[in-house]
């Protein structure tokens, strides 16, 4: 047991280098959600027949196909095929972002569906374009709506992106498991590793709290 | 107030993707430096250290193999299962990492010459008294790290010819091990090299052999990277002519 917590103290250091990495690929990775998914959202609502066919095609395909199959479609595959040489980090940022884009795409779809269709109506009526009025009045309210939608999203993507591993992204869990291949020491440092993800999880959720009580319009409901 | 907060996350989302951007700038392949792919769960052959480094009897071959004729190398960590795809997809340059060279890999790759020969053996708890035939019959479970030589020539000459016993397959030879101290499985094939240093470090013990031929470690290159070849086949003949071959080898004793 003591050796054990020796070890573990060893590796902390490494361990927490890793989880930097895990945090730069899942803010990268939500940031590329957000924006692609917003613009897949709104097509999806606003759009014509085929474009929202073609979306539907999109959110199928991301939400269908398993996370590693994915990685190594578009690192060995497409990426390489076109002669782009991406580094393993920045295809998982990418994959786990158009990923992550399909599945957010449908909670803001979910929350602009959820806003009264006079808001949309009342821009109209006052002249807007639809072109100003979605970002301009549509939008506000319904990114406020998806924020605890969103926190799910989050600590699903900060699981998922350990998977990254199988490119050798040396995230957390990576780490974890080598420190274990040298010392068999398993347990402990999966436990650790656990124990790093509980803490990020906590700190993404509590902080996306903290937005939803900010940007909370007072005596709003829609 | 709602605004600045958002300022701030946005900055804070920024920070961290120019952190990861440029803590994996240096990654592609540019001239004369060489990636090496390695299986960092394969000690004594290939591990990261206390400190994350790289480190084990291929990884310091390889070090010594680069200064010697002038170029650097780079140890990358890599996913067993993806390790040739990355070869073929120059995603690496090499493979030094305790590699048995077989013919079935010989058609994506090249190899050097062998410079380690590698018997496969199964372990099992200290206080085991079967035969190596008991353990591999009566429906035993038996581990074995996935995507090895020794899982598939188990799966071809064992199980398929009606062997009673079933096979598991571990992501890497220490967690079979970890498994083995469990009493979830009755013992795990494995190189015997991986298998001495679980010895060193856990109440484990190596049963023998079984049946399974001998295999040399090669390196491995793309095939056309010939001249990457010829480098590293000087080099490995340098090396084991030289004494830090036979301080290598006192060190990580694979």
């Amino acid at each position: 047991m003591a050796e054990s917590l020796v070890i573990l103290y060893g590796a902390l250091p490494y361990l927490l280098r890793g989880s930097l990495v895990t945090i730069a690929v899942v803010a990268g990775a939500m940031m590329i959600g957000v924006v692609v998914g917003i613009s897949l959202a709104v097509g999806q609502v606003y759009g014509g027949k085929w474009l929202r066919r073609m979306i539907a095609v999109y959110v199928w395909f991301f939400r269908g196909v398993p996370l590693l199959v994915l990685l190594f479609l578009f690192y060995f595959g497409l990426f390489s095929l076109l002669h782009i040489n991406l580094s393993a980090f920045t295809v998982s940022v990418i994959v786990l972002g158009l990923i992550s884009a399909a599945y957010q795409s449908q909670i803001f779809r979910g929350a602009i569906m959820s806003l009264p269709e006079g808001q949309l109506k009342a821009a109209r009526a006052l002249g807007m374009s639809d072109r100003k009025a979605i970002p301009l009045i549509i939008l506000p309210q319904a990114l406020r709506l998806s924020i605890p939608g969103w926190s799910n999203e989050y600590s699903i993507v900060l699981k998922d992106s350990a998977v990254a591993y199988a490119l050798g992204v040396m995230e957390m869990m990576a780490r974890a498991h080598f420190v274990a291949s040298r010392t068999y020491e398993h347990l402990p440092l999966y436990f650790a590793a656990g124990v790093m993800f509980l803490i990020l999880t906590y700190l993404g959720t509590k902080g996306l709290r903290i937005l939803e009580e900010k940007v909370r319009i007072p005596g709003y409901s829609s | 107030m709602g605004k600045k907060f958002l300022w701030a996350l946005i900055l804070l989302v920024a920070i961290a993707i120019a952190g990861g951007i440029y803590y994996f700038k240096e990654e592609p392949a540019s001239a004369k430096v060489y990636i090496n792919g390695i299986d960092a769960n394969f000690p004594p052959f290939a591990y990261v250290d206390k400190d994350g480094v790289p480190d084990g009897f291929d990884v310091k071959s390889v070090d010594w193999i680069a200064k010697e004729m002038g170029f650097t190398v780079k140890h990358q960590p890599m996913d067993w299962d993806g390790i040739i795809p990355s070869l073929v997809a120059k995603k690496i340059d090499m493979v030094a990492s305790g590699m048995s060279i077989t013919d079935k890999r010989k058609e994506q790759v090249n190899f050097t010459v062998p410079y380690w020969k590698i018997a496969q053996v199964i372990v099992a708890p200290a206080d085991c008294t079967k035969s190596v035939d008991e353990l591999l019959s009566g429906g035993n479970k038996v581990g074995v790290q996935r995507g090895t030589t020794e899982a598939n020539w188990i799966k071809e000459n064992l199980i398929a010819k009606g062997k009673d016993f079933e096979l598991v397959e571990y992501d890497s030879a220490p967690l079979a091990i970890e498994d083995i101290l469990n009493g979830r499985i009755v013992g795990a094939a494995m190189d015997d090299a991986p298998a001495k240093d679980a010895m060193r470090k856990k109440p484990v013990k190596i049963m023998g052999t079984f049946g399974m031929a001998s295999e040399d470690f090669g390196y491995a290159v793309r095939k056309e990277d010939t001249e990457l070849l010829n480098m590293m086949n000087a080099g490995l003949e340098k090396l084991m002519a030289s004494p830090y071959w036979w301080e290598l080898k006192e060190k990580y004793k694979p």
